[in-house]
């Protein structure tokens, strides 16, 4: 018998999560016990930027991540987090496809595999106050959490600023912060109901969780268990991405049913963000090189 | 069976090399690695070095060295002088006297701070020499700090909160407003305890000052307006919005240096002192917070609390059981892991037991943060047992000893909130 | 010999509190720019790096302060050669154990470099470069502890009694 410790940074309920613990519970079945795969929930194993390094160095065999969140690293793996380039979910499947055999070759130079990845539902704009066109933006106290979410900020003339999630209830409480762009599903998650009205249905970008496996601790599997482990993970991509799209609707809801406006976004804004995702476009295929070029070419086709 | 072993096995390693006098953070650093090298396939090392890092270099913590920074700041002012001078005519007349400065000192403190440790640390940088000094019984007042000083986490902000409401997906803004009136209730209870012992043994209580008019009571109080200004402007600081909870402390840090300028008591060797005492003191709970994190992190490759976790919920106890059996099983724990670990560690096979038991999940936050309370004051591993070793230089088996009638007023607390559920529910319901 | 062992560990706690001034510089900066509207960004993680070169940067140093804390019950009671032999198994055991956190503390850091992991936050810094702070700290650990053994063999180790208060 195998044992695998499969670290991941979201709560048990989050719906990533309950995805894998599916996962994990069907490949115990398919190999009949002899690979059992415990998923450490809620970071309580590694912290959500460590996992990465840990499924790398072989201290965890599989772990998810959030792929965006690694920008930093290497300018690929953030491009499901450009924002207005894939915006719905057949978008955002096509830009997988496209992204795939790049991110495939990465990870297999750093002794990974990629399992599967399921979009988060796509991000949108939460405020204080009503916002019609970027103007309104401007001085405005918005949560930069991520290079990106910075970025956009400085575009639009609005105030980044750094909270962390732990803090970000009480930021806003208090004011610290008059908007944050995120899904519905974590603006359920962390109550943003309580504190901002508005919602801004822009779709920004949709990101993706990957499950990455360490490929020695693949191949020291024998062929059979393998393939349920394959099997499964094809099974897993598949629910999970259905899982998002129901999450989106419900969570659309849950937020209307707390007493917010959730709005689709004035034509104004709508330009006005996509005129900032050009720019961002431009700014990340610098940076990103002939991978870059290579897989936006292969998304527009 | 197994689990037995393993259990039996890592507690009687723990006691050996405490016991035999190794530094409490390496202690639990050792007896994670040994949990990792018998009974994981994991490589120790690396995963050691990985989880030290990250919960050194977490951002989450840094209020802890900054507020540690302001005691001892605040250590080398008159301010705790001042403070207790302006105090003891209003407490004259209250059975126990100053002691009580504790109990109000850290349930103020509990309202700037989200960690018991620097609650612990700041409370007690002012108090513990000014009460010795005033001869105060060394017990009570240790006893009362370790055991009060826990409200850091249980009145608003707190760190454990948060951590429990993004586990629970709970309003962390509603779990912050339900740990209000239980915080009182326990600040209450501690100080009634006060009372009745000093009722009881009035030959140990120094003498009162000499009565005062009501005039000179107020113009006395004039001492107390440097460290309202202080307190009120940390406080201030966060319900403005101009820091968050964390960054708090740093108004804290700048507060205490402005306050000694003004006093007269801040030059280059006090600043120095107060600098590196605090780091110090910072480092020494470091590393203890470094050998905590790793045998956290082996407690999860072993699966140990969560293998318990699963049994209690397996028992199918009815809900008032259940809530018996999960106080005992997380007492247990807390002797031997620290509160966050506790949760982040059990709360995935805890919680779906606990919804399925009808239990309301704020009200079950509440419970856990004072659970989680206890285990800052029980031995072997308590933090708020090691921060008070460290200020006091005493053994911890007679801080432990000192502390233990606060944990049975936590026990007795629970009861309460158990009978009068509404203490936890009440407040939230009207946001 | 003593000499330049003395102001290893000084030398290092006096870096450490640099660091310490550090994290309240770093959170300051946040708060100010918040305030007067510019944007830092990055500052909560250089606030965490700072903290962890305080707080591993001052471990020998505060070891050498005899302010870290340990159940000194047994300890306590014993004499002579018994009291020494418990001291060395103590020393010997707290040796090999910051002996390997040095160790892993340095393999972090050059796995870092190797993974080119770097910071996923608006700092985005290169996690090797602050690493290197524990691999000193606790190299200077492993360092203190060993020249603590060979002091306590030649019976030249200050005793430590629970009677010094801290300040
Ligand atoms: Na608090
Ligand atoms: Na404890």
């Amino acid at each position: 018998q195998t044992k695998w410790d499969l670290p991941a940074a979201y709560p048990a309920t989050n719906f990533h999560t309950v995805n894998l613990t599916q996962f994990a519970a069907d490949v115990d079945k398919a190999t009949s016990g002899k690979l059992k795969i415990t998923v450490h929930a809620g970071a309580s194993l590694f912290k959500a930027p460590e996992i990465k390094r840990a499924v790398q160095g072989g201290q965890a065999q599989i772990g998810e991540i959030l792929l965006p969140a690694y920008q930093n690293e290497w300018q690929m793996f953030g491009a499901d987090g450009i924002p207005f380039l894939a915006t719905s979910y057949a978008e955002s499947k096509k830009l997988y496809a496209a992204q795939k055999p790049i991110l495939e070759k990465k990870l297999a130079e750093q002794g990974m595999m990629l399992l599967y990845a399921v979009a988060w539902p796509p991000q949108g704009l939460y405020s204080k106050k009503p916002i019609n066109s970027a103007a309104d933006l401007k001085g405005n106290k918005w949560r930069a959490y991520s290079p990106a979410t910075s970025r956009i900020a400085e575009l639009v003339g609005a105030q980044p600023v750094t909270v962390q999630a732990a803090e970000l209830s009480q930021a806003l409480a208090t004011g610290v912060v008059e908007s944050n762009m995120t899904s519905g599903a974590t603006g359920v998650d962390s109550k943003l109901y309580e504190h901002l009205k508005y919602y801004y249905d822009v779709q920004a970008w949709l990101p993706k969780n990957a499950v990455l496996v360490n490929k020695k601790a693949f191949d020291a599997l024998d062929k059979p268990t393998q393939d349920a482990v394959l099997k499964a993970g094809a099974e897993a991509e598949a629910r999970g991405w259905a899982a998002s799209e129901k999450v989106n609707t419900d969570t659309l809801a849950t937020l209307k049913a707390n007493g917010m406006e959730v709005l689709p976004p004035s034509p104004q804004l709508k330009a006005d963000l996509q005129k900032v995702g050009e720019t961002m476009l431009k700014e990340w295929l610098d940076k990103a090189g002939a991978d870059g070029q290579a897989m936006l070419g292969a998304y527009r086709k | 069976m197994n689990e037995i072993l393993v259990t039996s096995l890592l507690i009687v390693a723990l006691f050996l090399l405490l016991g035999s006098g190794v530094w409490i953070g390496l202690t639990l650093a050792g007896v994670a690695w040994i949990g990792m090298e018998l009974f994981s396939s994991r490589p120790a090392g690396d995963a050691m070095a990985i989880t030290i890092w990250g919960s050194a270099s977490s951002w989450t913590l840094t209020a802890l060295p900054l507020f540690v920074w302001m005691g001892e700041i605040l250590f080398r002012t008159k301010l705790s002088e001042s403070m207790f001078r302006g105090l003891a005519p209003w407490v004259n007349a209250l059975p126990g006297r100053l002691l009580h400065t504790n109990i109000l000192g850290s349930t103020i403190f509990a309202a700037v701070s989200g960690s018991s440790a620097a609650t612990c640390a700041t409370i007690g940088k002012m108090t513990i020499p000014e009460l010795s000094k005033r001869g105060y019984p060394a017990e009570k007042v240790v006893g009362s700090l370790g055991g009060a000083s826990t409200l850091g986490l249980l009145i608003p902000p707190s760190i454990i909160m948060i951590v429990y409401g993004v586990a629970a997906e709970v309003s962390i803004a509603k779990l912050f407003v339900g740990g209000v009136l239980p915080g009182l209730m326990l600040a209450a209870l501690f100080s009634g305890h006060l009372m009745i012992w000093a009722l009881l043994n009035p030959a140990k209580v120094p003498k009162a000052d000499a009565d005062m008019s009501l005039a000179q009571k107020l113009a006395e109080s004039r001492h107390l307006i440097p460290v309202v200004l202080l307190i009120g402007g940390v406080i201030g600081s966060i319900y403005t919005g101009i820091a968050t909870a964390t960054e708090a402390a740093a108004i804290g840090v700048v507060g205490a240096l402005i306050l000694s300028a003004a006093q007269g008591s801040l030059n280059r060797s006090t600043f120095v002192a107060s600098l590196l005492g605090a780091t110090r003191l910072y480092c020494m709970i470091a590393l203890i917070l470094a050998g905590a994190a790793f045998l956290t992190l082996s407690m999860g490759y072993i699966g140990l609390p969560r293998h318990l976790a699963e049994f209690v919920s397996g028992l199918g106890l009815s809900p008032g059981v259940l809530l018996v059996a999960l106080a005992l099983f997380y007492i247990l724990l807390g002797c031997f892991l620290d509160g966050i670990s506790m949760i982040v560690l059990t709360m995935g096979v805890i919680l779906p037991t606990v919804t399925a038991a009808g239990i309301d999940l704020i009200w079950f936050g509440i419970f856990v943060v004072i659970v989680v309370e206890m285990a800052q004051i029980t031995p072997p591993v308590g933090f708020n047992l090691f921060v008070l070793q460290g200020m006091t230089r005493r053994e911890i088996t007679w801080i432990a000893r000192v502390c233990a009638p606060y944990f049975g007023l936590m026990v007795l607390a629970l009861l309460l909130l158990w009978w009068f559920p509404g203490l936890v529910t009440w407040l939230p319901s009207r946001m | 010999m003593r000499k330049l062992l003395d102001s290893l560990y000084t030398g290092s706690a006096w870096l450490a509190a640099l660091f310490m001034i550090g994290v309240l510089a770093m959170v300051l900066l946040s708060i100010i720019s918040r305030v007067a509207g510019f944007h830092v960004p990055g500052t909560d993680a250089y606030a965490g790096y700072a903290m962890a070169g305080a707080g591993f940067l001052a471990l020998a140093h505060t070891l050498k302060s005899n302010e870290h804390i340990r159940v000194t019950l047994i300890i306590g009671k014993l004499t002579g050669g018994a009291r020494r032999g418990m001291e060395m198994w103590a020393l010997g055991v707290a040796t090999l154990l910051s002996g390997l956190l040095a160790f892993y503390a340095w393999r972090l850091a050059w796995q870092s470099h190797e993974f080119h992991d770097i910071s996923t936050g608006n700092d985005a810094t290169p996690l090797w470069i602050p690493q290197i702070l524990m691999g000193i700290g606790c190299t200077v650990l492993f360092i203190a502890f060993v020249d603590e053994w060979i002091l306590e063999m030649q019976g030249r180790r200050a005793r430590a009694g629970s009677d010094t208060r801290h300040e």
